[in-house]
């Protein structure tokens, strides 16, 4: 074990599957960076700062730095994942989803059902996300929502650097696209992370927080935030379930209505707009799955249908936080 | 308008204050001539069938199905002749329940959270913004909508909202700090869900051992549930809703077993006599009263010997009955009830078979009327049909007493020339100490015994 930021653990990650695979090819804008600058070409290693030293350990024909055109990434790693390859591909900010969303959603999510399963296309699409380093409304959203309603694509929002490696060396060595959300707000989380070869499988939730009087689902920066409510509702002696969902698609169903079952009160915390969203998504499920257990309405707290919004106290209002959620956790309790 | 007439909820004897619905047997703008069913109306002790007493246009329904309605309640609107969906609704606005309903209304108010005391509730201000359902549910419980806090859009007040406002508030935590910190980290090298996980902890089982069936290959609760061998939390409960008649029945049984002193008196009865006479008869006549009917018979009887018994309690007062009106238990797929068989001590045994033949038939097609099942004196419940060798029964309130009646057995007895086999009886008496005494009790056992073990004298 040792102690890392998540920024470190999807690093070591890429590079420890790199040297393991040569097959692994990585592409996005400025991962090598500095092409053409005093520096060298290794000057700035992406702006997100996973990407240094890959160029010099593995040369140019597998550390791709692409023009700035998000269909051109998605679209050169799903042709070269269809040719043979595995690839991880990078988008700087998930709003760009938007660009290349006919790569996306036509293209790498068809295709191994379209090709009767002759075909597969194992690519890794490392997406920036989420709001809360005021970046304003077409550089903060959390598209989860959006893409976890798309059939064939696996999506996963690791929430610690023990899940980043776990769950990115999982979706490097599958067979399927896989929507790899890594939150803007997270990339300093420290943690332990175990050595050597550690995989977290797809659809497993996990546990943070646990007590029977109320069940909090929830994913991604939105689970220290719950974690937090929850510590600070356990003062006052109500105590929560917390669940890390990990991964959207595929949903652990079975996670959430084991605990709804227990506790009869559901309270889901998304980052994303409420509508056609995760917390609706589970909302229906447990509504349709678990509704004799339910003690109360479900409780569902959310971004507001809203952009986000860029002056800092605003997009703070604008994000679920300890005190929106204790609040959706009490009224939960207190109904009658 | 003035053709305009309310269809409201009948009272069937003194105690009924609500009823339900059970079912319309019309829909909304059906005609109905005289004497066809219109609804079906339980009370706490039967459902009746509701018949048309005029012919008729239902015009409007207003009472929902399964809900239930204090006595003089608006149930519908009728109609002889073409009137206007606006005079129909201001009918029922100016519609005022008399009596019983009134007073329902204001024990409800008693009982409920946020209420007026005011009687003009009944009207809720216009201004406010609630929904159909709210304002109809607010009338009922007469809650103050005014101090309802709305959480509909645009803080409309919903049906939820009045729901709530007409319960208790409820805890929240227990205020002390509790533990959150999962128990189940050390199992997190495991493919298992948290359910699983935390089954394994609670019954220690190996979860290395677990075979897994769950969703991609993981170990489910299921799994950790069939390895440790234990059902699943919650697996296959069915919640069934008491009925009026359940809820009556455990109000009323409650209530005895809780405030009633008793005490129970048992002894066996022989029976050779009383089936030998039974034998005989069915070898004339080809046809005889059932051992119950004669045991019913033998009851009243020793009721009018022993008349301290044939009493109910109510309050102070002792009330002794001239007559022995017999409750006898009767299971029904609702529920029990004990329809009563009145001057039980002046009808030959043979009638009191032919009287209770159909009394049984209707109560366990929910047919009894409300006279058929108040005035008891004393009840009889005989579970020997089932087997049962002994039992205690519940005294049925107001009574004095119950008469609990077990399956004859054959069992070796002592006689002054040796041992034979005789085919004996339990009788279990339970008696309200408040109003019988052991001796007076113990008498009526004692003369019951005696007509049963002579049946010439039934």
């Amino acid at each position: 074990m040792a102690k890392m930021t998540i920024r470190e653990a999807i690093s070591r990650t890429i590079r420890e599957e790199m040297e393991r695979d040569p097959n692994l090819i990585i592409l996005g804008e400025d991962i090598v960076g500095g092409h053409g600058t005093a520096g060298g070409p290794e000057a700035i290693g992406g702006i997100w700062g996973m990407t240094s030293g890959l160029y010099s350990a593995f040369g140019a024909k597998r550390v791709i730095d692409t023009p700035i055109s998000e269909s051109c990434i998605v679209g050169a790693a799903a042709g070269a994942a269809l040719a043979g390859k595995r690839a991880i591909a990078e988008l700087m900010f998930a709003d760009f989803v938007g660009v290349c969303l006919d790569q996306i959603y036509n293209q790498i999510a068809k295709f191994r059902y379209m090709f009767g399963g002759r075909s597969t296309c194992p690519v890794t699409l490392r997406i920036a996300y989420g709001a809360g380093l005021n970046c304003a409304a077409q550089h903060s959203q959390a598209v989860y929502s959006l893409l976890t309603s798309i059939p064939g694509l696996k999506v996963v929002m690791p929430t610690t650097p023990a899940d980043a490696k776990g769950l990115l060396t999982t979706a490097i060595r599958g067979d399927d696209p896989v929507m790899f959300f890594e939150h803007k707000m997270l990339y300093g989380e420290t943690g332990e992370v175990p050595d050597g070869e550690y995989l977290v499988p797809f659809g497993h939730a996990r546990l943070v927080r646990e007590g029977g009087d109320a069940t909090v689902v929830t994913c991604g920066a939105m689970v220290g935030a719950a974690a937090a409510t929850a510590d600070q509702l356990a003062a006052d002696g109500i105590a929560c379930d917390v669940l890390d969902l990990r991964t959207t698609s595929p949903l652990d169903e079975e996670a959430i209505l084991d605990s709804v079952e227990a506790t009869g009160r559901l309270i889901v915390v998304d980052e994303s707009p409420p509508r056609c969203s995760l917390a609706t998504d589970i909302a229906a499920l447990v509504a349709n799955k678990a509704f004799s257990s339910l003690k109360a309405p479900i409780e569902l707290v959310t971004a507001p249908h809203s952009p986000v919004p860029f002056a800092r106290e605003l997009e703070r209002a604008y994000l679920p936080s300890p005190a929106t959620i204790g609040s959706a956790v009490r009224k939960a309790l207190a109904y009658r | 308008m003035s053709t305009l007439r309310a269809f409201t909820m009948p009272k069937w004897g003194i105690e009924m204050t609500e009823g339900t619905i059970s079912e319309w047997s019309i829909n909304q703008g059906d005609w109905v001539s005289q004497g066809q069913m219109i609804a079906l109306i339980e009370s706490d002790k039967i459902v009746n069938e509701v018949q048309a007493e005029f012919e008729t246009r239902f015009v409007r329904l207003i009472a929902v199905a399964g809900e239930s309605y204090p006595v003089g309640a608006l149930l519908a609107v009728m109609a002889g002749d073409e009137v206007t969906a606006a005079e129909v609704d201001s009918f029922i606005t100016a519609f005022r329940p008399a009596g019983a309903a009134a007073e329902a209304v204001a024990q409800a108010a008693g009982a409920a959270h946020a209420v007026a005391s005011s009687p003009h509730m009944l009207e809720l201000p216009r201004d406010i913004d609630i929904s159909p359902q709210a304002r109809r549910r607010a009338l009922d419980l007469s809650i103050d909508v005014r101090a309802v806090t709305g959480s509909g859009r645009r803080g409309r007040i919903t049906l939820q909202d009045i729901e709530l406002a007409s319960r208790p508030a409820y805890a929240v935590g227990g205020g002390a700090p509790v533990s959150i910190t999962p128990t189940t980290a050390a199992l997190d090298v495991f493919y298992a869900s948290p359910g699983a996980k935390r089954l394994a902890v609670v019954h220690h089982v190996d979860l290395a051992k677990v075979r897994a069936t769950g969703p991609r290959g993981r170990i489910s609760r299921a799994d950790v549930a069939r390895e440790a061998g234990v059902p699943l939390r919650g697996a296959a409960v069915e919640v069934i809703r008491m009925s009026p008649m359940r809820k009556a029945i455990a109000r009323q049984l409650t209530l005895a077993k809780s405030t009633i002193p008793h005490y129970y008196l048992r002894r066996q009865v022989q029976l050779d006599a009383l089936q030998e006479l039974r034998a005989g008869l069915k070898q004339r006549n080809g046809a005889a009263p059932g051992l119950n009917d004669y045991l019913l018979r033998a009851t009243a009887l020793a009721l009018c010997e022993v008349p301290d018994v044939n009493i109910q309690v109510h309050g102070d007062e002792i009330h002794r009955f001239p007559d022995a009106n017999i409750s006898v238990a009767v299971a029904t797929d609702r529920g029990l009830i004990t329809p009563v068989l009145r001057a039980a001590q002046r009808k030959p045994v043979e009638m009191l078979a032919a009287e209770l033949r159909p009394l049984i038939e209707r109560a366990r097609a929910g047919r009894l009327r409300a006279d058929e099942v108040e005035g008891g004196s004393f009840t009889v419940s005989n579970l020997g049909m089932f087997g049962v060798e002994q039992f205690d029964a519940i005294i049925n309130p107001p009574q004095g007493a119950i008469l609990a009646i077990g399956a004859a057995r054959r069992r070796p007895d002592e006689r002054e020339d040796g041992v034979g086999f005789g085919s004996f009886s339990w009788l279990s008496v339970s008696c309200d100490h408040r109003a019988i005494d052991g001796a007076v009790g113990g008498r009526f056992l004692a003369a019951l015994c005696e007509l049963i073990e002579s049946p010439q004298r039934l």
